[in-house]
C-alpha cells in the first residue's frame, strides 16, 4: 500500500500537513483548532446546513462553509476573523428566533441558581425547567463559544404540541433547529427512512410519513436519532429529567449474541441511559431499541431482588446471606447426584458459567446442566448447536455476492447484521428473503417469498438447485453466499427440516451462515461446558482438523419428568418444563410471577453491576464492565455459587475476584488466553445411543406453542420495560 | 375494485416514468392530474414502487405549494392577491365568490366538489389585475359581476352535462 500524499494548507497562520480528500472542518479538527457547527457529526456525510462553521480562504469568493469544502494543496484558511466572527453571531441569531432561549439569554441565569435548593423532602427543583438537555446542549455550548449573550431578534414560538404518544422518548419540535441530523442518520446511516422534512418555510417540521406517530411508520427505536440530536427536542422518557450524567462505561451488550458495545451513562451510582459508541468495530454504533433504551428501566426495576428470602408458611420473608447460603449448601451437601437438576441461563458470563458448571460436576457430581435452549430447541438442540457454533463473522455480508435470509426480521434486534444487508441490498447484491410475516428486509430485497414453514424446505431444495457445480466439473471460486437465520425459523416447530437443508447448503455448497439466536453468551455456555455431554473447553478449535464432541440427545437424556429433590436456577425463571422438586433454589435480579413458588430466593448482581466477558455469535470475547455498585445485597452468580461450595466443601471453588476465575478459566481452557483472536469452534454432533430415546418425551410441551419473546435471564423484556410491551403488541398484530 | 384501478393507473405513471426516483416531482404532478390530490395510499404506493422511503415522499409533497394532500373540486379558482390585485380590489372578488359558493372558514372547497377557491400570491399578470384563474384559463381585469356569471355559466353546463349523461344511461 503506497502512503497517502500529505497536503500543507494554512489555517490562522499554523502549517500543517493534512490528509487529501478531508474538509477544511476535518482538517481544523485533527489540528485541535476549533471550528464551530451544529449540523455536522461523524459519520454522518458533510451537509452545509446550519452556515455556522463558515471560514476565509484566500483565492474563494465569499464564506465558503468549511464542513462542505475540500482542502487543496497551499491552501490558506482564516477560522477566526472579527468579520467571521460577526457573520456567525448573525447566523446564531437567526438560528436562536426560532428556538425558545431562556436557557440562553436569561439575565437572572447566573444568579437563579443559588436559589434552586428547596427544604421539601421530595426532588423538587425551582427555577425554569423547559428543556430537559439543560447543560448537555451543544446549543449552549456552540453559544457561548461563539460568545453570544443577547439576540436582538424576537424569539418565535412556534407553538408545537409535544409528541409523547411514541414509546422510549419525546419530541419537542419547538426546540428544533432543523439541523437534520436526525433525518439522516435515519436514513443513510440506519438506513430506515422514517423520519423526513415536511412543509416548507417557517411551518418546516421534522416527522414521518402522513404524520403518522413513530410506531406506525415502521420506527425501529433504535434511537439514533435522539442520540444526534444537538438540542432538547429528542429525549428518553426515562431519562430526559435527569440533567448531565457524571460517568460513562464502556460495556458490552447482553441481549444477544451479537455483543455491540454500549456506553453507558451513569448519574448517582445508576445507569441512567445508553449511548452507542460510532467508532466501536463489532457494531459500528448501530444498536438496536433493546440495547439503546430496554437498560436503565431493567436493571432499576421495582421488582429487583434486594435480599435473600426463604419461603415459610407466612410467605416470604427476609434473611441474611449467611443463613441463605446455609441453607442451600443445607440441602445440596452430600446429595446424590441424580436427585439434583441445575439450570443456567445462557446469557451468563462466561465466568458465572465456568463456577456454574464446575460446581454441578466438581461438586456436586452431575452432568445435567440444564438450559433453556434445550427445552426451546427440543429434539433438534444438536442441530441448532451446530449451526449456531459454525456461524460466520457478520462482516462476511460485505463481501457476499448472494445473501438469503430465512425467518430473519431486523426492527427490533440484529440491527447491525439487518444494516449490513440492506447497505449491501442497495449496492446490487442479490438479497432474497424466505419468511412467513413480513421481514423489514423485503422492501430492499429482490426476490421475497412469503410461506408457512412447511414449504421451506422444498423451496431451499429449489434455492440449492439453482446452483452451480453439484460437486462435478470445473473447480468453483469460492463462493461468497450467505444465508442469515433468524427467530421465525430458530422457533417454529417445524424447524428440524429447515436446519437441515441450511446445514446441506453450508457444507455441500459452502454457504456461510449466521444464526440469530437469543441465546447470549451460548457460545461461552459451550466452551465453559455449561452443557450436557460437552467438557470444558472442547469445543474451542485449536487450529487443528480435530472433531468436536458427540452429545446424546440432551432433552431425552435430561428426563425432565423425573422428580428431582433440588433444582437450583441460576438466572433463569422456573418454565413449565421443569421437573417436580422438593426444594427449588431461585437465583435471578428480578422477582418472578409464576406459579411454581421457589423456595429460597438469592439476588444477583446485573451486568451492569458486575465484570466480566461473554462471546459473542462471531467468537469474539468481550467486556462486561462494572458501572454501578450492586443493586441491595446482591451478588454476581459465580459469587453466590462460590460461597455456597465453600459452605458444602471448604475450600471448593473458592474465588475471591473474577480475575481469579479469569486466571483459571485460561488455564482450564487454553485456547481462550488468547483474546484478541477470534475463536473458531468444532463441530458437535450427535451421538446415536443403541438403547434409543430412554428419557420420556414431554407430555404436553407448553413452551412451544407459546410465542417467542424477547427475554433477559428468564423475563420477558415487555414486562419489565414499558415501551418494549408496545413493541410486542405492534409486533403480534403484524 | 375500485383500488385496483386507482392503482393501476398509478402504475402506468410510475413505469412512464422509468421507476426513477429523482422522477419523483413529474411522478406526483401526473398523480395529481389524475386525481385532483394526492391520496395517502396512493403517497404510499408510489414509495413503495420506486424504493424510497414513504416519508421522503411525503416531505416532497408537503413541500410544493402546487402540491395537495386534500381533495380538490373538478374547477380550481385561484384568485391573484399579488400587490396588483391586491390594490385593484381582488379581495373582494375572493368575497364575492366564497358567499357565492357557500365556503369561507377554512372550507375552500364545495360540498358537490365542484369548485376550489383558493387565493395564489402572484400569477405574474399584473397588467391583467384583479386576475383569477380557473384550471388553465386566465381571466383579466375581473369584476364581481363578471366572476359570478363565469361561475354560473360553469354550473349551467355541469348541470347539462349530468342530465345529458343521466339521459344516456
Amino acid at each position: 500500500m503506497t502512503k497517502e500524499k500529505k497536503l500543507s494548507i494554512t489555517i490562522d497562520n499554523r502549517k500543517v500537513a493534512v490528509k487529501p480528500n478531508i474538509t477544511i472542518l476535518q482538517a481544523a479538527r485533527e489540528h485541535n483548532i476549533y471550528i464551530p457547527s451544529l449540523c455536522t457529526l461523524e459519520p454522518l456525510p458533510s451537509y452545509g446546513a446550519c452556515r455556522l462553521c463558515i471560514v476565509e480562504v484566500d483565492g474563494l469568493r465569499g464564506f465558503p462553509t468549511s464542513c462542505t469544502t475540500p482542502v487543496d494543496d497551499g491552501m490558506v484558511v482564516r477560522t477566526d476573523t472579527a468579520e467571521i466572527r460577526t457573520l456567525r453571531q448573525e447566523v446564531l441569531k437567526l438560528l436562536l428566533s426560532e428556538h425558545p432561549a431562556s436557557c440562553l439569554f436569561c439575565t437572572e441565569h447566573d444568579e437563579c441558581k443559588d436559589y434552586q435548593g428547596t427544604i421539601r423532602k421530595v426532588g423538587v427543583t425551582t427555577g425554569c425547567r423547559y428543556c430537559p438537555n439543560d447543560s448537555l446542549c451543544e446549543l449552549q455550548t456552540i453559544t457561548e463559544k461563539i460568545g453570544l449573550t443577547e439576540t436582538s431578534y424576537p424569539v418565535y414560538y412556534r407553538g408545537f404540541p409535544v409528541e409523547k404518544s411514541d414509546p422510549f422518548y419525546d419530541r419537542d419540535y419547538n426546540l428544533c433547529i432543523l439541523c437534520g441530523r436526525c433525518v439522516r442518520v435515519c436514513n443513510d446511516i440506519r438506513m430506515n427512512g422514517t423520519l423526513s422534512f415536511k412543509e416548507r418555510g417557517k411551518q418546516t417540521t421534522i416527522g414521518a410519513a402522513l404524520d403518522r406517530t413513530h410506531l406506525d411508520a415502521g420506527c425501529e427505536f433504535c434511537g439514533a436519532c435522539v442520540s444526534v440530536c444537538p438540542t432538547g427536542a429528542l429525549s428518553t422518557k426515562v431519562s430526559k429529567w435527569y440533567g448531565k450524567p457524571d460517568g460513562e462505561t464502556k460495556t458490552t451488550c447482553v441481549y444477544c449474541p451479537v455483543g455491540c458495545e454500549l456506553l453507558l451513562q451513569i448519574k448517582n451510582n445508576e445507569t441512567i441511559d445508553v449511548f452507542p459508541n460510532y467508532d466501536s468495530t463489532i457494531d459500528q454504533g448501530l444498536l438496536c431499541v433493546k440495547g439503546r433504551f430496554a437498560i436503565p428501566e431493567y436493571v432499576a426495576s421495582p421488582e429487583r431482588l434486594a435480599t435473600p428470602q426463604r419461603m415459610t408458611p407466612l410467605g416470604y420473608e427476609d434473611i441474611s446471606w449467611d443463613d441463605a447460603i446455609d441453607e442451600a449448601a443445607e440441602k445440596l451437601s452430600g446429595i446424590n447426584p441424580e436427585d439434583v437438576l441445575i439450570v443456567v441461563s445462557p446469557q451468563l458470563t462466561n465466568e458465572d458459567l465456568f463456577v456454574a458448571e464446575r460446581f454441578a460436576r466438581e461438586l456436586i457430581g452431575t452432568d445435567q446442566i440444564m438450559s433453556v435452549l434445550i427445552t426451546d430447541m427440543r429434539e433438534e438442540t444438536v442441530s441448532f448447536l451446530n449451526l449456531a457454533s459454525a456461524s460466520s463473522p457478520f462482516n462476511v455480508i460485505d463481501t457476499a455476492d448472494t445473501i438469503l435470509t430465512i425467518g430473519f426480521d431486523s426492527t427490533y434486534g440484529f440491527t447491525p447484521i439487518g444494516i449490513k444487508i440492506k447497505k449491501a441490498a442497495k449496492a446490487g447484491v442479490n438479497l432474497t428473503t424466505l419468511s412467513v410475516h413480513e421481514s423489514n428486509l423485503d422492501i430492499v430485497s429482490g426476490e421475497t417469498f412469503q410461506m408457512n414453514v412447511t414449504k421451506w424446505p422444498a423451496l431451499l431444495d429449489s434455492i440449492m438447485g439453482k446452483m452451480p457445480g453439484n460437486g462435478k466439473g470445473t473447480k468453483l471460486k469460492p463462493l461468497n453466499k450467505v444465508v442469515v437465520i433468524g427467530a421465525e425459523v430458530i422457533f417454529s416447530p417445524k424447524r428440524g427440516a429447515v436446519f437441515e437443508k441450511i446445514v446441506e447448503m453450508k457444507d455441500r455448497f459452502g454457504w456461510k451462515v449466521i444464526v440469530a439466536h437469543p441465546y447470549t453468551n451460548l457460545m461461552g455456555l459451550l466452551a465453559m461446558g455449561a452443557f450436557p455431554g460437552i467438557k470444558r473447553g472442547e469445543i474451542v478449535s485449536d487450529g487443528t482438523k480435530s472433531t468436536g464432541p458427540a452429545v446424546e440427545d440432551p432433552l431425552s437424556a435430561m428426563d425432565l419428568a423425573r422428580h428431582r429433590k433440588v433444582v437450583y436456577l441460576i438466572g433463569e425463571v422456573p418454565f413449565e418444563n421443569l421437573p417436580e422438586c422438593d426444594f427449588l433454589i431461585y437465583q435471578n435480579a428480578l422477582s418472578v410471577k409464576s406459579t411454581r413458588k421457589p423456595d429460597l430466593v438469592l439476588p444477583s448482581s446485573l451486568f451492569t453491576e458486575l465484570s466480566g466477558t461473554i462471546i459473542s455469535a462471531e467468537g469474539r470475547i468481550l467486556p462486561i464492565r462494572k458501572a454501578t455498585d450492586p443493586y441491595g445485597k446482591s451478588m454476581p452468580d459465580w459469587q453466590i455459587i462460590s460461597k455456597i461450595s465453600e459452605k458444602i466443601k471448604s475450600g471448593a471453588l473458592k474465588y475471591s475476584s473474577i480475575s481469579a476465575i479469569q486466571t483459571d478459566i485460561k488455564k482450564q481452557v487454553k485456547s481462550l488466553s488468547d483474546v484478541k483472536k477470534r475463536l473458531e469452534f468444532r463441530k458437535i454432533s450427535a451421538k446415536t445411543s443403541g438403547k434409543g430415546r430412554t428419557g420420556k418425551r414431554l407430555s404436553d410441551p407448553k413452551s412451544s406453542r407459546k410465542p417467542w419473546e424477547e427475554k433477559y435471564r428468564g423475563i420477558a423484556l415487555k414486562d419489565v420495560v414499558s415501551g418494549m410491551l408496545v413493541i410486542e403488541e405492534r409486533r403480534r398484530h403484524e | 375494485m375500485e383500488t385496483m384501478r386507482k392503482f393501476e393507473r398509478v402504475c402506468e405513471i410510475v413505469d412512464r416514468n422509468g421507476r426513477n426516483p429523482s422522477r419523483l416531482i413529474p411522478i406526483l404532478q401526473a398523480v395529481q392530474a389524475e386525481y385532483r390530490y394526492l391520496p395517502e395510499e396512493i403517497l404510499t404506493f408510489v414509495a413503495t414502487s420506486l424504493g424510497i422511503p414513504p416519508a421522503r415522499v411525503f416531505g416532497v409533497a408537503t413541500f410544493y405549494s402546487l402540491f395537495t394532500l386534500k381533495p380538490k373540486g373538478k374547477y380550481l379558482i385561484r384568485i391573484c392577491n399579488g400587490t396588483a390585485c391586491h390594490v385593484k380590489g381582488s379581495m373582494g372578488l375572493y368575497k364575492t365568490l366564497s358567499d357565492k359558493l357557500n365556503l369561507g372558514d377554512g372550507r375552500e372547497t364545495s360540498d358537490d366538489m365542484l369548485f376550489t377557491l383558493e387565493t395564489v400570491n402572484c400569477l405574474g399578470a399584473c397588467g391583467l389585475a384583479p386576475a383569477m384563474v380557473i384550471n388553465e384559463e386566465v381571466f383579466g381585469q375581473v369584476t364581481s359581476q363578471r366572476a359570478a356569471a363565469i361561475i354560473d355559466e360553469i354550473i349551467t353546463r355541469e348541470a347539462q352535462y349530468e342530465s345529458d349523461s343521466s339521459r344516456i344511461e
